[in-house]
């Protein structure tokens, strides 16, 4: 029993309020805790893939047309108007740039779709040795990237699904593919498709030198993208240029919007909760006057009442942020595993920043309290307890 | 002005010209106007007087809660109108003990820690031979088996006597009550001035105000208040 039995005895007989307090508090603590831990692996994330993108301008074939969804229903099937490009001219334009040496992969494409075992399957035609390049992470789980004309290398996701083996045939419009090797799980599109030599998808297919879009890789430290893109649209006037990087960045800027919403959410949180416990703490001041009296009455200094209140506000504080802390670590697990990001994603619990957490929650707090609590140490003993 | 002689040759309290004046609305009410009154160890002073008649405002004055206008106050010999404050809480803590007619214990605290608020002024916890102490007081005043109830849980009676035996506690040496049997039937009120009774025994002093005539008669000595002045 010492000065804080005082404050935390007072704190529980109006438990109500206590608990009304601390629960304010605590959802406050939830949010940006949570909010810190998704957000830096959501972050981290981003990052990784705006690195490991090989390809980061696309150029495809303008298209004029309008959306080719309507009300969530995707109409891919249903396109008839594919546009192309001339494979030769545009890896020739590109690859004629001022900027040349900074692009260090042109990879054009052609993407068809195929039957396999009445399964409707995307096969990409690429030029292997350029994909290979682009994208570094693959990784062959049987057999080989394809050396011979009617190889296809077939995307994990895509396998198992149309139960593909190594040396299977596919057939391909007038050819026939045979499976050369299937690539281990990659975490995007590839996953999904088949892929084959470019000139063997155009021969079987009839779209002899076409190709949807070209990706190409440009080395991006000090990257100057924005001048490539200029020079690119210059020497491919009617073709879309679109640099890949944009499309992260704004991903990532859509990650610092929602970041910075809850934060704010938080804070308005927080502060509400500051404001309640300022208030609070403020009529508690008035129904406690006898009380304060009592105590300066007996040689309970200025002082102490004052740090009485601050005690009390700070404990509530210190339990919030130590619940608030937790909960959130809890929290951004499912928050995770709901977004689809649990896996490979490590959040470190830090004991350090639970401290820190609630130590700045105590002082949040009794920095919401000081007013009240200088209140109550200016009360003098006589006003309060003499009963005229 | 008036003065009240020595009754005792060294006065462990002593009060001179004591004024204190309100204002309430504007308009001042001066509650004394120019009281003496000393009190010597062991003594047992009653303070009674019409209502408004300045007894509280008096009461307040001596017992350090109330600062008067002018006026000297010296216990022991020590000047407490220049006092610090740091001063006035020592005395507060220790030497000085107020009652009041309601009880005034700290709700949410049991008896026993009530009768303990004194040393939990700091971080310091409460020591088992102060925690002793308590319970010896207690049980003093017949509370040996309510130790651990609320106030709520308690008689006004066996409240008042909690409030005496914080007193005690810390070995006062000055009581102060201010109508302590007010609330208080009869009976109960009689077992709480038999408490009081005992006390100037033991060296401590007493100054009681009250309108309990029978009460006031139990003091070694009875001073009258009216309009502010000692008569
Ligand atoms: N805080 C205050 N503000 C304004 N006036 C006050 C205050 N305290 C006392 N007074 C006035 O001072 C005068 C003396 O009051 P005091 O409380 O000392 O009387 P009392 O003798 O204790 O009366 P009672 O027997 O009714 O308790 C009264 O006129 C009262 O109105
Ligand atoms: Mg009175």
């Amino acid at each position: 029993m010492n000065i804080l039995t005082i404050a935390l005895r007072n704190a529980r007989k109006k438990w109500v309020r206590t608990l009304l307090l601390l629960l304010v508090f605590t959802l406050g603590v939830v949010s940006i805790v949570a909010l810190g831990f998704v957000s830096r692996v959501v972050g981290e994330g981003l990052e990784k893939k705006l690195v490991s993108y090989g390809a980061n301008i696309l150029v495809s074939p303008k298209s004029e047309k309008l959306t080719v969804s309507y009300g969530g229903f995707a109409l891919g099937d249903m396109l008839f108007d594919v546009s192309y490009l001339d494979e030769a001219s545009t890896v020739a334009k590109i690859d004629g740039i001022g900027l040349r040496q900074n692009i260090s992969v042109i990879a054009p494409k052609l993407v068809v779709m195929d039957r396999v075992k009445d399964t409707a399957v995307a096969v990409v035609g690429v030029r292997f040795e350029q994909e290979k390049l682009l994208k570094g992470y693959w990784l062959v789980e049987q057999g080989e990237v394809p050396t011979r004309p009617e190889g296809l290398l077939v995307g994990s996701a895509a396998a198992a699904k149309l139960g593909l083996k190594l040396g299977d045939a596919v057939p391909l419009g007038k050819h026939s593919l045979v499976v050369a090797g299937i690539l281990a799980p990659t975490g995007n599109e590839d996953d999904n498709v088949l892929l084959a030599h470019l000139a063997t998808v155009q021969q079987a297919t009839g779209r002899h030198g076409q190709a949807n879009f070209v990706e190409v890789a440009a080395l991006c430290s000090g990257c100057p993208i924005d001048d490539i893109v200029a020079q690119l649209a210059t020497g491919l006037p009617g073709v879309e240029i679109k640099t890949l990087r944009n499309i992260v960045e704004q991903r990532m800027y859509s990650v610092h919007f929602v970041k910075r919403l809850i934060l704010s959410v938080s804070l308005v949180i927080l502060l509400t909760g500051c404001s309640m416990v300022g208030i609070s703490m403020l009529s508690a001041v008035n129904e406690r006057k006898k009380e304060i009296g009592i105590l300066r009455s007996l040689g309970f200094s200025r002082q102490a009442v004052f740090s009485i209140f601050c005690a009390e506000a700070a404990s509530i504080g210190l339990l919030a942020g130590v619940v608030g802390y937790v909960a959130g670590y809890a929290v951004s697990f499912r928050i995770l595993a709901v977004l689809e990001l649990a896996e490979g994603a490590v959040i470190a619990f830090e004991p350090l920043h639970l401290l820190a957490t609630a130590l700045v929650l105590a002082l949040l707090t009794s920095l919401a309290s000081l007013f009240p609590a200088w209140k109550a140490a200016a009360i003098e003993p006589s006003e309060a307890l003499v009963t005229l | 002005m008036s003065t009240t002689p020595l009754t005792s040759p060294s006065p462990i309290l002593e009060a001179v010209g004591l004024t204190k004046s309100f204002s309430q609305d504007g308009e001042p009410t001066q509650a004394l106007k120019g009281v003496s009154l000393s009190v010597a160890p062991g003594e047992f002073v009653s303070l009674v007087g019409r209502s408004g008649s300045g007894k509280s405002t008096m009461l307040s004055v001596l017992s350090t809660l109330l600062r008067p206008d002018a006026g000297t106050l010296a216990y022991k010999g020590q000047d407490l109108t220049t006092a610090t404050e740091a001063e006035v809480n020592a005395l507060r803590h220790g030497d000085f003990a107020v009652i009041f007619q309601f009880h005034y214990l700290l709700p949410y605290l049991t008896a026993l820690e009530n009768t303990l608020l004194p040393f939990m002024r700091g971080l310091r916890p409460v020591s088992a031979g102060q925690r002793q102490r308590a319970l010896e007081c207690l049980e003093r005043v017949g509370l040996a088996d309510k130790a651990h109830r609320l106030p709520g849980q308690l008689s006004g009676g066996e409240q008042q006597r909690v409030a005496i035996a914080r007193a005690l506690v810390k070995e006062a040496r000055v009581l102060f009550a201010d109508e302590p049997t007010g609330s208080l039937d009869s009976a109960t009120g009689a077992t709480v001035m038999e408490l009081l009774g005992q006390l100037p025994q033991e060296g401590m002093s007493v100054v009681m105000v009250t309108h309990n005539e029978d009460y006031a008669r139990l003091a070694g000595r009875m001073v009258r208040m009216e309009d502010g002045l000692v008569v």
